[in-house]
This record gives structure tokens, C-alpha cells and sequence, in this order.
């Protein structure tokens, strides 16, 4: 009797116990088999946290390892509206913190976003205060941000770099696959606080910096150059101006200035007409500057010699029915005169013995109507037309440098030629990169493009240049105790309104090398529109001198009666 | 034979969790140092950045004249004599390298 009740308890509670099992194993199969993968990733999103790190750019420097760009971690301020009670108050106390109108800032604050960018790489002293006052739904971030440490110096060659880091001109954006440095996204894990315990899987390492840059540029020469330069542009009231000081025997850009500076740390409200490297964008006819190039050529091939005569017509000479005029009434004049007096009518002459076809193949051989292929960004070839297309008067106005379009740095190119003893560099300004580590990834040697003139011709024509700064147009380029080689170039710009050759519109320039018998350094400056006196030898030739000779002090270079002092101490 | 299987089955226990424990602690402490890191790089580079601004040519002519009254030599100022050796049959005292100053008739000596 006592039995069957007692067997229905059992029989329930085993039923009970079963039902009890079985929910316990349906939900288990349901979590650990059904719904394993969401659990799963819900959990890893939990304890967690996937963090992108970007390296640094990497680092710019001159020959001697002087910083000119770098980059350091500042703050960025970001908001989060949808956790925002109050935007307007939040506003009112991040305005004066950030220096952002209180009415901008919460208009951004009121968005229906989950993140908005308040202030970004703003300065680390701002952040400092942002974390002070801990505002709900404020948050900073630490991002890298590329300064300029110098400011203006070498600008137009560094160029610079876009808020998200990217290079945008200059050698920035030239050298960007290198500067930039590497992207890594990280798992962090995070314990029940949310506070980061220790990286998951591989050990967690920063991501590699950028590649560093080591430039040929020496930032003392820079800044002579810049300095100069300025204020021949303030003092001749130029448009505008250039420099570029050249290693002749290695194409070792010492120096690369350009006028009006910008300051690449602000960049923000500058139009690209401000920050183009006018050394290699813009072309202008070179004028007198170009009858070196054509001396040379008339040597090389033996159709003159230094004491080979010219007659001058007396400073007028008709071609193709127009009129060649000289400065003077030059008349019977030797082949170095010409270069001297920089007579017009004389390389007229010189361009016609040579002929259209030798002619047009030197000045390819000099570079012209060509990139010089230097290691910067935004070069253009200038214009050079072949012979086909040349007009009867074309071998006259190119021998004296018309119907020509040449960047100052072709121009210096082929002056550092001479210098070079004939032999043209290709002009460089980065000379090594290297790894975060230092380890060198590359090293620019110098490059031999071609022989353009025998040593012989190179040599003569050194000394027709001297004859030019001692007796000629180019005196104000005269360094005392330095031999200098030079030619002055005055071309008239042609007219936009007119399609003519203007009467006020010029471009004054000089371009030599120096110590003539060793030269240390080559250097072009051409002055785009000085107003009044514009002669390349009254405007152009003493902003050459007192670069060279400043330049030449600070490299130590010895002058040339350094002999005669040195006698005179053993005398004693 | 028992309680000593006990008391070491205890102990690899106590030892388990010890390490466990060990190793979070380790973690923060790593996360500490990488931290301070950081920080100490940041501070390295804005030190870095303040010391070429600093430095720039630019501003180191601005202090010379304007604070410290200093002038560009002028021509004829400075004179660069090397020797010996570079002055061919010079057989001058071994110095390297002398700066003489308009105003300075002794010279200096300069390496």
C-alpha cells in the first residue's frame, strides 16, 4: 500500500529532475553551440579594445643633422552630443580653453552624431586644461602633428604636410611612401574597470616611425641666401625672387631660396602661388645669361677663339627686318669682349657661326628644354623649340638668350657646368634616408649626367667669365680676395596685354661660381620685375657678392692672398 | 602519504593562482612603464622642437644684433689662413688654422 505513493513521488521528482536537465541542457547547447560566435564576439567586444596607432612622420634635417621638420604627439579635442545634457554650457566652458566662439562650438556639440572633431593638434598646454576641467562627453586624444621648427627657412623645399599627415607639397609630398610612418592596429585587453591589462597574442610593439631624410642643404647658407634675398626684393621692390647656390662638382643643392617665404606651420590661409618653388615651376628668357652657354659652344666646336674679332655694327644690326641693338656703339670687339660687354649684336653673330642645328644641340646638351629630373616635385622643362620650328630671327634671339623659357635651375645647371670643368651634375637634394632605427635605406651619390665641353673650353671660358666681374657688366659681383666667374642677365618680359616685349617688365640676373680656379660654390639670383634700376649687374650681381661672401666665410674657404698674409707672419 | 598529497596539491593550487595573479599585476605594471614612455617621448620631442626653433639661424642673428649690439664682420674682416701644407712651400709653426680680425693684430688660434 505504502508503495505505489511513494513510487509516483519518485516517478515526479525524476520527471521534475528530467524537465529540470533538460531546460539546463537546452539552454546550454543553445549558448555554447547556437550562439557560441555572437557570445563570443560580444565578450571579446567587452573585455577588449582595438586601438590604431599611426608612427610618427618621419624626420627632416640639413646636411649637418639641424632639425627642419619633425613631428610631436599634441592633443585633439573630440565630443560626443548624444551623451551631451547641456551643449550649451559645455560650450560656454570650452570656448575660452580652445579659443573657438562659444556659439560655433555648440553648434557642433547639437549635431546628432556619436563623434564630432571640436579642435584639432591643438597646443599641449590647451589639453592640459581640457583634462582639468573633465567635462561628460569631452574627450582628447593624442595625435602627431608636423612642425617647422625654423618657420620660413627652406620652405619652398620642404614644402608640408595635410592634417591627417599626409605629405601635400614639396619634398613632403614628394618623399611621403618614406616619411609617413607605419599604420598598426593593436587588441588591448581590458579588465572588468576597463582599464587596459596587457596585449593579446604577440607582444605589442609602437609602430615604426618614418623614414628620416638627411637634405644636401646647409641651413646657415640657406638662411645667408633667404636673408639676402629678402631684402633685395624689399629694396628693388621685385615681384618676386630666387636663389639656388650649387655644389658644382657634386650638383649638391646647398641652397634653394625662394621670395616671398611662407611659413609652412601656417599654411591654412595661403594661396599655392605662394608656396610654389619658383627655382623649378616658373620659366622666364633668360637674356645675356645665355650667351655663356653659346661662347662655350663656339669654342668647343672652334668656330671662335678668346681673341677672335667681332664687329659690333656700332650697336644696331638688322635681321629678318627688325633691329638688334646693343647697350653701346660697340665696334670691333674681340670674342671675350663680347661676353664682356655682353653685346647683343656680337652673340647674334657667334649663334649664326655656330648655325641652327649646333646650336640647338648644345643648348639640349646644357639641359635646356629639359627637367634637370632633381628630386623635387612640380619641375617643368622649360621651352626650347627644335629648329624646324624656328622663325628667321630665332638663331639670333636665342644666341642672346630670347624665345627661350628656362627655370633658374636649368640655368644654374648648365653655369655649374663650367664650373665642373664641363661636366654636368644632376642636381640632388636629399642626400640619405634612413630607417627609425638609422640605418641607412639609401645614399644619394653624386651623378654624372654628361660632358657638355672639354676641360679646355671650361677652363677658357672661366676666364672670359672673370673678365665679365673684373672688366665687364658683372663688377658688383666682385668678392674681394676671390676670384669670381659670372655672367649678367637683363631680359625684357613679354607684355600680356600686348603679346610684345616690354619696356618695363624685366627680369635682372646673375649667375656664376666661385673661387673661379676651385669653385666652391655656383649660384644663380634672378629678381623677378625690380622696380627703377633693373640690370642684372646693378640689382642681381651684389646680392650674389655678399652671399658668396658670407657663404664663403662661413665654409672657411681661404681667400686668395692668404698666401701673401701667411709670407708676411713667416717674415716675422 | 595522504595529507601530503594534499598539502601539495594545495600548494600547486596556491602556486596556479599566485602566477595568475602575478601575471596581471606584471600586465599593469607594463602599461604603467609604456605609459610614462610615452609621455617621457612626447616631452623629448617637444624639447626637441623648442631647441631648433631656438636655435635657427635666423633667430640667432636677431639676439646677436639686437640684444647682444654684435655686427657682421665686414669685408676684409676675416681672414681664413691655412697651414701649413696648404700654402705650398710654407714651413710655418704647426698651426692648423688662423683667424685673424681687423682689430685683432695677435691672431687666434682656431682648430
Amino acid at each position: 500500500m505504502t508503495a505505489g505513493p511513494s513510487r509516483g513521488r519518485r516517478y515526479v521528482m525524476l520527471l521534475l529532475l528530467l524537465c529540470g536537465f533538460s531546460i539546463i541542457l537546452f539552454r546550454l547547447v543553445t549558448l555554447q553551440v547556437l550562439q557560441a560566435a555572437e557570445l563570443t564576439a560580444k565578450a571579446d567586444r567587452q573585455h577588449q579594445k582595438t586601438v590604431s596607432f599611426e608612427g610618427a612622420r618621419g624626420m627632416v634635417s640639413d646636411r649637418h643633422g639641424k632639425v627642419l621638420a619633425m613631428n610631436v604627439e599634441v592633443p585633439s579635442v573630440f565630443g560626443v552630443p548624444t551623451s551631451l545634457e547641456s551643449p550649451s554650457t559645455v560650450a560656454r566652458h570650452l570656448s575660452p580653453v580652445l579659443q573657438i566662439r562659444s556659439d560655433e562650438l555648440e553648434r557642433k556639440l547639437r549635431q546628432d552624431k556619436s563623434f564630432v572633431w571640436l579642435a584639432r593638434k591643438v597646443e599641449p598646454e590647451q589639453g592640459r586644461r581640457l583634462e582639468q576641467l573633465s567635462l561628460d562627453g569631452i574627450g582628447v586624444v593624442m595625435e602627431g602633428r608636423r612642425f617647422y621648427p625654423k618657420g620660413p627657412l627652406l620652405a619652398h623645399v620642404l614644402g608640408f604636410s595635410g592634417m591627417d599627415g599626409q605629405g601635400l607639397e614639396g619634398l613632403e609630398r614628394l618623399y611621403d611612401s618614406h616619411l609617413h610612418g607605419e599604420k598598426r592596429v593593436t587588441v588591448l585587453q581590458r579588465d572588468a574597470l576597463g582599464r587596459t591589462v596587457f596585449p593579446k597574442g604577440v607582444a605589442e610593439q609602437a609602430p615604426t616611425s618614418g623614414h628620416a631624410l638627411t637634405l644636401t642643404v646647409d641651413e646657415v647658407i640657406q638662411y645667408i641666401a633667404e636673408k639676402e634675398l629678402e631684402e633685395a626684393v624689399t629694396h628693388s621692390r621685385a615681384k618676386s625672387g630666387t636663389i639656388i647656390v650649387m655644389e658644382p662638382q657634386s650638383g649638391a643643392i646647398l641652397a634653394m631660396a625662394v621670395s616671398p617665404r611662407f611659413d609652412p606651420n601656417v599654411v591654412a590661409a595661403l594661396t599655392p602661388d605662394r608656396w610654389r618653388n619658383r627655382t623649378l615651376t616658373d620659366t622666364y628668357e633668360p637674356g645675356s645669361t645665355m650667351k655663356a652657354m653659346i661662347a662655350a659652344a663656339a669654342l668647343e666646336e672652334k668656330v671662335m677663339t678668346p681673341g677672335s674679332m667681332v664687329f659690333g655694327e656700332n650697336g644696331q644690326m638688322v635681321i629678318a627686318n627688325t633691329t638688334i641693338h646693343d647697350h653701346d656703339k660697340l665696334g670691333w670687339m674681340t670674342f671675350s669682349e663680347v661676353i664682356q660687354k655682353s653685346s647683343n649684336i656680337g652673340a647674334a653673330k657667334i649663334g649664326m657661326a655656330l648655325g641652327e642645328q649646333r646650336l640647338y644641340r648644345y643648348l639640349q646638351a646644357f639641359g635646356f628644354g629639359q627637367r634637370t629630373e632633381i628630386d623635387l616635385p612640380g619641375e617643368v622643362s622649360g621651352l626650347l623649340k627644335a629648329p624646324k620650328n624656328w622663325g628667321r630671327r630665332s638663331l639670333a634671339s636665342i644666341s642672346m638668350g630670347q624665345e627661350v623659357g628656362v627655370t633658374p635651375l636649368q640655368m644654374m645647371s648648365a653655369v655649374a657646368t663650367l664650373a665642373n670643368k664641363g661636366v654636368m651634375m644632376k642636381p640632388y637634394v636629399v642626400s640619405e634616408v634612413r630607417d627609425h632605427k638609422g640605418r641607412l635605406l639609401k645614399e644619394v651619390r653624386p651623378q654624372v649626367k654628361r660632358r657638355v665641353v672639354s676641360p679646355e673650353t671650361a677652363r677658357t671660358m672661366t676666364t672670359m667669365l672673370e673678365g665679365v666681374v673684373t672688366n665687364g657688366t658683372g663688377t658688383k659681383a666682385a668678392i674681394p680676395g676671390f676670384r669670381v666667374a659670372g655672367k649678367t642677365g637683363t631680359a625684357q618680359k613679354i607684355d600680356s596685354r600686348t603679346g610684345a616685349y616690354s619696356s618695363t617688365q624685366f627680369v635682372g640676373s646673375f649667375v656664376g661660381y666661385v673661387p673661379a680656379e676651385s669653385p666652391r660654390l655656383a649660384m644663380i639670383v634672378v629678381l623677378d620685375e625690380p622696380q627703377g634700376e633693373a640690370w642684372g649687374g646693378v640689382v642681381a650681381a651684389p646680392v650674389f657678392r655678399r652671399v658668396g661672401e658670407q657663404a664663403l666665410n662661413y665654409l672657411g674657404v681661404s681667400r686668395e692672398d692668404t698666401v701673401k698674409i701667411a709670407l708676411a707672419m713667416k717674415d716675422h | 602519504m595522504k595529507t601530503v598529497t594534499i598539502v601539495a596539491g594545495v600548494l600547486l593550487v596556491f602556486v596556479f593562482v599566485w602566477e595568475r595573479v602575478d601575471v596581471v599585476r606584471l600586465g599593469y605594471q607594463i602599461e604603467r612603464l609604456k605609459t610614462q614612455k610615452i609621455l617621457l617621448e612626447r616631452e623629448r620631442d617637444q624639447l626637441q622642437v623648442k631647441f631648433s626653433a631656438l636655435t635657427a639661424p635666423e633667430r640667432i642673428a636677431k639676439v646677436a644684433t639686437e640684444k647682444l649690439g654684435l655686427v657682421p664682420p665686414q669685408q676684409g674682416q676675416v681672414l681664413m689662413v691655412h697651414l701649413p701644407g696648404e700654402a705650398p712651400g710654407l714651413t710655418l709653426p704647426s698651426v692648423k688654422l688662423i683667424r685673424l680680425a681687423k682689430h685683432d693684430s695677435t691672431g687666434r688660434e682656431n682648430e
